[in-house]
């Protein structure tokens, strides 16, 4: 007699299928993939690992919490081990996922009533689009500082009265040079909450600014992506 | 994570000892206090299933290195433990588990001198695991259940303090950190595991009981985060006083502050500040500026000026340019730090930091871990010297020869001449002066009154 054996089986939640890769400048792409399957807050990232690699990375996370999929905003790294696999993936290939993380981000009933202003260099800009697209009725002004116009990425997405481009390599942005000269002119709500979020050194000098400005450090928030 | 150079063999006094089939444990332990308080659990599990607790020169049957990865150093430590371990019991069952089991997994796995590779997960069934193959039942660690929170309370007889575990794992990823990739996420304890462990380690008669965990400032269970945690722990009733073992500097408000007016609260903290560099900080990713740890000081001292602040301080950080590393050191002065744990910056692989620009040759990191060495010393001995002709509680660790040393209320070590004295009793010390230098300075005093 046959007998039968109960398998339990387990899925593993973990693994995501690359639905979609758009190109958005020569260098940076996004992966877009299923539905998060975690519920998160628009702001925190998730690790990112490419199925059969023993390495992964943290990014922030591109979508907002009602998108139908999860999305990443991804820059390649010349000459770097993880970003040139990403760049390599397919359509239907796996990655895998886990979070979210962080507590970047802002409170949902504080985001119905607060100003803000977010402030990204380069691939920076990527909680700052989820929280965009979170709560889309927001008030806030996004700076963007880029070496080049061409790296506003989907800033069509943003309202143009409150998407300002810093480009410091072109003159077709808002504003020609770094995104920190441009603050250095800029006047601020004394209760503005200030999220800042890219390189170490532009969080430095962005932070020095606003200190010098008079606002408290509690009022402003930093995601160093390296 | 604070603390990690802890390294010592456990020894039970011989009526500890059970039957076990007569059989033999010994256990080496590196790295921090949480991974003491997991030996410690587990030297508790193996004395109940009747082992008994023998050193590594007295033949064991079973061998458990419980190690460390957080620097190269500790993983070169926990390496010669191991193969030391397994050179001289050649014929016993070696367990390795901890951190660089974790980390190192495949590799300490195919080395024949080890018997298992336990990863952190699942380093709570280890007697499990022991007793399976000695019955001859063949278990692989991976089929050990993953809890790591499945500890018992520790037993009176290991130490005089115990340690309560309420939190594993970080969501912070700091970019010179390993940690996250080998304790995992941020997980809680729930709230009342957490309460019924503390009542038990009480009932075993500990006087003294540390918070502990990875991560423990982010600590949420439900709607309970650490400050109210703390609390519940603070209004258990009974005889013994609750330390907080390291702590990172953000995440909590005038609360956690206003809870050290309780009496069973003791007055120190390990809040890690890893630079005086505001730069550095941002590079290493942490969660908070040299202006808000000055604020959580200040909130500190205002209320006990003798309030005793350690910290840990990462010198040659990649990018740590020296103005970087002397406004490092001006933080250690102007914090007065009563010690600081000094690590050399070393890479971790798979860490940010690894991929981080402009790391710092060998040579200067030594220097610079000199100078802060040498800094704390100073202000260890300024510290101590300020506190004399102040009392201190003192919890009893040894005595010896009519000579008494523990630990004050301020995680101060205190020696009195005394006579009958027991130890884990706790006494009032009146600090008379100095004893010792460098690492063996300590505080001496007289004898006010026995208080327990």
């Amino acid at each position: 007699m046959m007998s039968l054996i109960k398998y339990d089986i387990k899925i593993d939640e973990s693994f995501y299928k690359v639905e979609e890769i758009r190109q958005l400048t020569g260098e940076t792409f996004s992966l877009i993939l299923p539905k998060a399957r975690f519920a998160f807050k628009a702001g925190q990232h998730i690790s990112l690992g490419i199925y059969g690699d023993y390495q992964s990375r943290e990014y922030s996370i591109y979508s907002g919490i009602n998108d139908d999929h999860l999305e990443v905003l991804v820059k390649e790294v010349n000459n770097g081990y993880f970003t040139p696999k990403l760049r390599k993936l397919k359509v239907g290939d796996l990655v895998e996922i886990h979070g979210p993380f962080g507590n970047f981000g802002i409170d949902a009933k504080v985001a119905e009533t607060g100003k803000f202003v977010f402030i990204a260099s380069g691939t920076g800009i990527a909680p700052f689009r989820s929280l965009a697209r979170t709560y889309p009725e927001i008030d806030y002004t996004l700076i963007h500082g880029v070496r080049y116009t061409t790296e506003a990425y989907d800033r069509n997405e943003y309202p143009g009265d409150r998407y300002i481009l810093c480009s410091s390599r072109d003159t077709k942005g808002t504003y020609h040079g770094r995104l920190t000269g441009y603050l250095k002119n800029c006047t601020f709500a004394a209760e503005t909450q200030f999220y800042l979020c890219g390189n170490s050194d532009m969080i430095f000098d962005a932070l020095e600014i606003l200190k010098e400005m008079g606002f408290e450090r509690d009022q402003i928030h930093c995601e160093v992506y390296f | 994570m604070g603390n990690p150079n802890i390294n010592e063999q456990l020894t039970l006094p011989p009526s500890c000892g059970g039957v076990g089939g007569g059989r033999r444990v010994a256990f080496k332990t590196l790295g921090c206090r949480l991974n003491q308080y997991e030996t410690d659990a587990l030297v508790t599990d193996f004395d109940k299933a009747g082992y008994q607790l023998v050193n590594f020169d007295e033949s064991p049957d079973v061998v458990v290195v419980n190690t460390c990865t957080v620097t190269n150093q500790s993983d070169q430590k926990s390496r010669t433990v191991i193969s030391q371990a397994a050179r001289k019991n050649k014929d016993a069952v070696v367990v390795v588990t901890g951190c660089m089991a974790n980390n190192f997994k495949e590799k300490l796995e195919s080395q024949d001198n080890i018997t298992f590779v336990v990863e952190n997960n699942r380093k709570s069934s280890v007697l499990s695991l022991v007793e399976a193959h000695f019955s001859g039942e063949i278990l692989h660690p991976e089929q050990l259940p993953q809890d790591v929170f499945r500890y018992e309370p520790v037993q009176k007889s290991l130490h005089t303090r115990s340690a309560v575990k309420i939190q594993d794992g970080c969501d912070n990823f700091c970019t010179f950190c390993i940690i996250p990739m080998v304790r995992g996420r941020a997980v809680s304890r729930p709230v009342a595991d957490v309460l019924e462990s503390v009542r038990k380690t009480i009932e075993n008669g500990f006087k003294e009981i540390v918070i502990t965990g990875v991560n423990i400032g982010r600590y949420e269970d439900g709607e309970t985060r650490f400050e109210d945690l703390l609390a519940k722990i603070l209004d258990v009733p009974g005889d013994f006083r609750v330390r907080i073992s390291s702590l990172e500097p953000d995440g909590f408000g005038d609360r956690f502050v206003e809870l050290f007016q309780h009496p069973k609260l003791m007055p120190h903290l390990h809040l890690c500040l890893q630079s005086g560099s505001e730069k550095t900080l941002l590079r290493m990713r942490r969660m908070y500026d040299v202006g808000q740890f000055r604020k959580t000081i200040n909130q500190f001292r205002l209320v006990d000026p003798d309030f005793n602040f350690t910290t840990d301080i990462i010198v040659g950080f990649p990018g740590e340019t020296e103005e970087e590393f002397q406004q490092t050191i001006e933080a250690v002065k102007e914090f007065n730090f009563s010690h600081v744990h000094t690590f050399k910056y070393s890479v971790r692989k798979g860490t940010r930091a690894e991929r981080l620009e402009n790391h710092v040759p060998e040579k200067i990191k030594t220097a610079r871990s000199l100078q802060i060495r040498e800094l704390s010393e100073e202000n260890k001995n300024l510290y101590y010297r300020s506190l004399i002709g102040k009392t201190q509680q003192v919890l009893v660790e040894k005595v010896s020869k009519n000579k008494a040393t523990g630990y004050g209320d301020l995680y101060v070590p205190v020696e009195f001449q005394a006579k009958d004295i027991q130890k884990n009793t706790v006494h009032t010390v009146k600090l008379t002066g100095l004893s010792g230098e460098g690492e063996r300075l300590v505080l001496v005093g007289e004898l006010v009154e026995i208080c327990v």
